[in-house]
């Protein structure tokens, strides 16, 4: 299980910001595997997508509603939580305020980008006819059929007639497209192929695919011209497009909301510390730690096309002012975010030295070896820790004399038994972060005792975060993980047994492309992962 | 001038031009509450949950005495004003699987069933039934126009209750959105002779049109996306006849009027959240709502299954407090009496709304419970139950009943649905399944 680090390490020491010129694909050998392919399945808009969507349609500038459905995370990911759940009658009344008040607003403001003829009296079904096929092929992300044209226009027609208005009664033709199954939803369904039992999504579906993967929102006016001409089911027309995408700058945006539902940085808008124990925290602490580890991704992925494997042994990071407090750096700028590099005194480097992991892994007056071993383990490696079972007393014990240290607490986890089968798996790992209190700040004494940040991952001893960190860049499992989660995120499914070779031979091209995250993006985009389904369930 | 009659044809109230809205012919459907009252057979019966996480300590919890003859425990000493009018459940035990920490309890206690998990036995998982709020909200919710109202106290709070699997009712956490939601702009007071909005007939065809697009998508999708296009055409459905329903006269009820709107926003103070001013406003709120007959279910989420809030004076999460405070737990002793107190301010409130000759907590049954008794084992016995409330004289109060075997909890829900006037033949299913109730506390 466990291959010998060093290589990578000189590797990964050595390369100093400087990014070697990329491999050739072309030398990449792999087979593709027999395929395993999961059930179609509908996928709610999150909260993000609603909003870029709307944003998209409606225009700049608009107040975007503050209650909606929420996201649920399933199986680790909001984006299996979104193919899993439904809408609540809640959240059907929530999503009809907003419609109506969204399309108030943007016929107020931007009337122009959704009215694009001169309505000759209040009723004027041409023009309203052509105002909602616009409207509705964007929301829909594929052409309106006419009997959904004719029902859209009878509803703005009897509003126009009732309240005398054209414009007031478009809105009520507008706010039914935005309600409609087809906007909340992403229906991609594919269509049977000739080679039975496996379904090819569509160009439209191929279309809302991309745009919703990379770049987290609705596709544009190309991307959907593409689809319309047919492109997106052909291997030169899918690159064309996803290459254009990724070149994009939205593609920070896709880039960001993967890492946020795999790292659960959304979970950072709800931290809460004792502020009496931790004396930097204020509510804007989340969302900065949140900013931090975000810069740092998409410097890596999009501006950079670097390795993954720096994520975590970075010295370079992005820092405000609260965090630059927290980390005791000096501030890199008076305002916002400012890139900075970290000294390695302190042993903080990388993704599991930031506020974002240490502060949300930990309780709210006190760190957490669990929960930090726990995030490592299940989120950056793809291990599985079952639940501690239940009629267990979890309790460790309180500081005493013999047990100062949260190590020394925490060390009947790992001598009884029935723990340590589990906790042997977690806890020596977040011991190496003890270094860091449960808001990331930097300590060398737990109760005034000195805290031993030493231990091993999987065999490779480490003496602090800062040799932890390099262990986990280079452990065997990470690339695979990262390939798994970007399956499994990509498709809204829990990535099943059947599929490992697929989500191997990924992994394959990732490490062959010196663990390029952006070639995993476009290798995935173009796999039979992404362009196929099984059949219909 | 002459008032238009909302019945009357509606001219120009929106545009320039003449106008005109007939109303739909919906008003046989809204005889049978109206009629109810008119002829004053008797309020219905309402019900309601308030649930907590993290459970209690059963030492300190369990009344000592048993039947009418008994005395408050520490952590339940905060309901003395009530005591008559509650009844307090204890040595029942949850008979479904433990298995997923707290997720498990819930489900077992909401449900009678076990936690549906998503893969490969991970802790994360959703209900595989409605709970039963919504169990009963599915019998007795549809003449109101809320089926069910869903409120939370703590920040964060996600809630269980379940329509099913996957499908959740989110709680409103903010008291001032919980009000405009249920009082504000579409509020009727009962008895004004109000305007028909013919805004609310252009609503509900544009719900005609979302429902048929759900219907005709419905048809090419697989069986799960189906149940769920299911479950989103149920909601669309129940907001067009809210609709319809805001187009009739509310019930003129005595004990109903529009309350004062809350405050905007409960900032945190120190780091912790106001917990208890937050909870006190939305049970003024869900008070009223029921008096106004606007629902006659709903369920408050005072806290989730393993929260790990601070609470007032708390020196560690409530969480992190079950598991890792030694001893005899002094702080989760506080926690929990703290938590009894708040449900006793919402037991008193309903206490002090007339209904006839009686009160409004008369006419329902509240049921307060938690995912498991001690949270440090996550134990299913001693499962903490308290129940308020008469259900128009179906249920006993004053009482403390004892279960001397750990029966099962199920059996105390059956109840709870017969007496509401469900006519349910069993609850649970496998070992969470009973096809008795609990008669001791039944009249």
């Amino acid at each position: 299980m466990v291959k010998p680090t060093f290589l990578i390490l000189n590797l990964l020491l050595g390369c100093g910001g400087e990014t070697d010129p990329k491999k050739a694909e072309s030398g990449l050998k792999r087979t593709l595997p027999p395929l395993s392919l999961p059930s179609p399945a509908l996928r709610r808009l999150n909260r993000a997508q609603y909003d870029s969507a709307i944003t998209s349609l409606l225009g700049e500038g608009l107040i975007l509603p503050s209650k909606l459905e929420p996201d649920v995370s399933a199986d680790g990911l909001q984006a299996i939580g979104a193919a899993l759940t439904t809408i609540s009658p809640r959240g059907v009344e929530q999503y009809e305020d907003a419609a109506f008040d969204l399309v108030n607003q943007a016929l107020n403001e931007n009337r122009s980008e959704l009215i694009d003829c001169e309505p000759e009296r209040s009723v004027d079904e041409a023009c309203a006819s052509a105002s909602l096929s616009a409207f509705a092929a964007r929301a829909w992300r594929r052409p309106v059929t006419d009997d959904e044209r004719s029902n859209l226009v009878a509803i703005s027609t009897q509003a126009a007639t009732v309240l005398d208005d054209f414009d007031a009664g478009l809105g009520y033709g507008f706010a039914a497209i935005l309600q409609s199954p087809h906007f909340l939803f992403r229906v991609e369904l594919g269509e049977d192929g000739t080679d039975g039992g496996v379904r090819h999504f569509t160009n439209h579906e191929m279309a809302s695919r991309l745009s919703f993967l990379l770049w987290n929102t609705i596709p544009d006016r190309a991307l959907l011209a593409a689809a319309d001409a047919g492109d997106l089911t052909t291997d030169t027309g899918l690159k064309a497009q996803s290459d254009r995408m990724m070149d994009d700058p939205r593609f920070e945006h896709g880039v960001r909301a993967f890492f946020s539902d795999m790292w659960m940085l959304y979970a950072l808008d709800d931290l809460t510390k004792d502020p009496t124990l931790f004396t930097h925290m204020s509510p804007t602490v989340g969302a900065s730690a949140r900013e931090e580890t975000l810069l740092g991704v998409v410097q890596n992925v999009v501006h950079d096309d670097g390795d993954y494997r720096e994520i975590f042994t970075t010295t370079r990071t992005f820092l405000d002012r609260k965090l630059a407090s927290i980390y005791a750096v000096r501030a890199p700028s008076r305002e916002g975010f400012a890139e900075t590099m970290l000294s390695p005194d302190g042993g903080r480097r990388g993704f599991l030295g930031q506020v974002s992991f240490l502060a949300l892994q930990s309780h709210a007056v006190s760190s957490s070896a669990t929960l930090r071993g726990k995030f490592v383990r299940e989120v950056v490696l793809c291990d599985y820790i079952p639940p501690p079972p239940a009629g267990l007393n979890t309790a460790i014990p309180e500081v005493d004399a013999d047990a100062v240290t949260l190590r020394e607490r925490v060390a009947v986890h790992l001598e009884d038994e029935y723990c340590a089968s589990c906790h042997l798996q977690m806890d020596p790992i977040g011991l190496g972060f003890e270094q860091f209190d449960g808001l990331g700040h930097f300590r060398r004494l737990d109760h005034g005792a000195e805290i031993d940040p030493s231990g091993e991952l999987d065999g490779e001893g480490f003496n602090d975060a800062w040799g932890l960190s390099a262990h986990v860049a280079a452990h065997p499992d990470l690339s695979p993980c990262l390939t798994q989660t970007l399956v499994a995120y990509a498709s809204g499914h829990s990535v099943t047994r059947g599929e490992d070779a697929m989500v191997e031979y990924l992994t394959t091209g990732f490490e062959y492309m010196d663990h390029s995250t952006r070639f995993l993006f476009s290798d995935l985009v173009m796999s039979p992962a992404f362009r196929l389904a099984g059949a219909l369930e | 001038m002459k008032p238009l009659n909302r019945r009357e044809v509606l001219r120009g109230m929106l545009g320039g031009a003449a106008v005109s809205v007939g109303l739909p012919p919906l008003e046989a459907m809204f005889n049978c509450s109206g009629t109810a009252y008119a002829a004053g057979g008797g309020l219905p019966t309402r019900f309601g949950l308030f649930f907590w996480g993290n459970g209690n300590l059963p030492e300190r919890w369990t009344p000592s005495g048993t039947g009418a003859d008994w005395t408050l425990s520490d952590q339940l000493a905060p309901l003395a004003a009530v005591k008559d009018k509650i009844t307090v459940v204890s040595g029942m035990s949850l008979h479904t699987d433990n298995v997923y920490p707290h997720s498990s309890g819930a489900a077992g206690v909401l449900t009678g069933s076990n936690l549906l998990s998503y893969q490969d036995g991970r802790e994360d998982g959703t209900f595989s039934r409605p709970s039963i709020d919504q169990l009963i909200a599915a019998e007795i919710g549809g003449d109101t126009i809320y089926r069910s109202l869903e409120t939370g106290a703590m920040p964060g709070t996600v809630g269980h209750s379940f329509n099913g699997p996957n499908n959740k009712n989110p709680p409103e956490l903010s008291p001032l959105a919980f009000y405009e939601r249920i009082f504000g702009a579409s509020f009727r007071v009962p008895g004004e002779d109000g305007l028909v909005d013919p805004r609310l007939a252009l609503r509900r065809s544009v719900l005609d049109a979302v429902m048929g697009d759900i219907s005709n998508l419905s048809a090419r999708v697989g069986t799960a996306d189906r149940l769920r296009l299911d479950q989103h055409f149920t909601g669309v459905r129940e907001l067009e006849l809210r609709l319809a329903r805001l187009q009739e006269d509310p019930p003129n009820l005595d004990a109903c009027f529009q309350p004062t709107s809350p405050a905007d926003g409960f900032p945190d103070v120190e780091g912790r959240p106001q917990i208890s001013e937050i909870h006190r406003a939305m049970s003024d709120l869900a008070v009223m709502a029921l008096a106004c007959d606007q629902t006659r279910v709903f369920s408050h989420w005072f806290s989730d299954p393993l929260t790990n809030q601070l609470y007032p004076q708390a020196t560690m999460g409530h969480h992190s407090l079950t598991h890792d405070e030694p001893g005899e737990q002094p702080e989760v002793n506080m926690v929990t009496t703290f938590i009894m107190g708040e449900l006793a301010y919402m037991i008193e409130k309903f206490s002090e709304i007339e209904e006839g000759d009686e009160t409004l907590l008369d006419h329902m049954v509240l049921l307060a419970t938690s995912e498991c008794s001690r949270g440090q084992t996550h134990a299913f016995d001693e499962m903490p139950l308290v129940l308020a409330g008469g259900a128009n004289g179906r249920l006993a109060t004053g009482l403390h009943h004892r279960s001397f075997t750990g029966e099962n909890v199920s059996h105390l829900m059956l109840t709870l649905l017969r007496a509401v006037g469900i006519n349910a033949a069993s609850y649970g299913v496998d070992a969470g399944e009973v096809f008795d109730g609990l008669s001791a506390i039944e009249l």
